[in-house]
């Protein structure tokens, strides 16, 4: 294992491990979920780069434009928490009522 | 060239460490900004320079935008930071996590730390350039996709935030 291939996957790893993990906020998860796309399109971008299969650059550019997708639903999911709940807080998601 | 590799590989783990350890929102943007320009820098060393500018245009962009949102919907009279007691069990279990698992691969590190520039001539296009003009060529059919995603997005966060009891998130 390379250290590119070792440091993508230990922030991949970080990433998903502080998703997993307790939360206090849900941007904090959302900020999880960037990083764990910014270590994807690392891993893709050394992919094509390292093994100069330039036909194959295209894809993190498609998982950029997927990542950005995913980054407005969430945004949209907690400005919605927000309004219905008070505040975006992830304790509040874990109660029984509102 | 091995260190500054070696000085960016470091800097985006830092960075996730610096996301990952739950501190408050603005600083886990800011953690995550480091991270992006470290992997830019990444990039740009093994030869990826359009590449490295759609992450630092695109992706920094977008991340002011989640910056905006953390400054005004996570705001905190008194934000934790990576010093808090909470946070700083984080940093050093995440620390020493990576540290025991590069531990783990070190040993054959020296034979892959050399940089794989292939392209030193002149020339009017880099492979990165071409390769990403390709998506209109032969990626067509995955361009469409992506816009109809994009256009799939829209609709679903107006539906998200839509308020006035006709949303889909509601209390009830």
């Amino acid at each position: 294992m390379t250290p590119v291939h070792f440091s993508f996957s230990a922030a991949f790893i970080l990433g998903l491990m502080g998703l997993a993990f307790h939360r206090t906020h849900l941007l904090s998860a959302l900020l999880c979920l960037e990083g764990m796309m910014l270590s994807l399109f690392i891993a893709l971008s050394m992919w094509s780069l390292q093994l100069e299969s330039m036909s194959y650059a295209t894809t993190p550019v498609l998982l950029l434009a997927f990542s950005a997708c995913e980054a407005s639903a969430g945004l949209a999911l907690l400005v919605a928490a927000t309004r219905t709940h008070g505040t975006s807080h992830l304790q509040n998601l874990n109660l029984l009522q509102c | 060239m091995v260190y500054l590799v070696f000085l960016f590989l470091l800097g985006l783990v830092l960075g996730l460490i610096a996301v990952a350890s739950n501190p408050a929102p603005f600083f886990g943007a800011f953690g995550l900004v480091v991270a992006a320009a470290f992997g830019c820098g990444i990039l740009v060393v093994y030869g990826g320079s359009f590449l490295s500018l759609i992450l630092f245009l695109i992706y920094l962009g977008g991340m002011m935008v989640v910056f905006a949102y953390s400054a005004a919907l996570a705001a905190e009279p008194y934000p934790e930071t990576w010093g808090a007691w909470s946070v700083l069990v984080y940093v050093i279990v995440s620390v020493i996590g990576v540290l025991g698992a590069g531990y783990w691969f070190v040993g054959e590190w020296d034979k892959f730390m050399w940089v794989a520039e292939e392209f030193m001539e002149l020339g009017v296009l880099r492979g990165d350039f071409s390769g990403v003009a390709l998506v209109y060529d032969l990626g067509g059919g995955m361009l469409i996709v992506c816009g109809w995603v994009l256009l799939l997005t829209l609709f679903v966060v107006l539906e998200l935030i839509r308020g006035m009891g006709r949303g889909c998130l509601r209390a009830i």
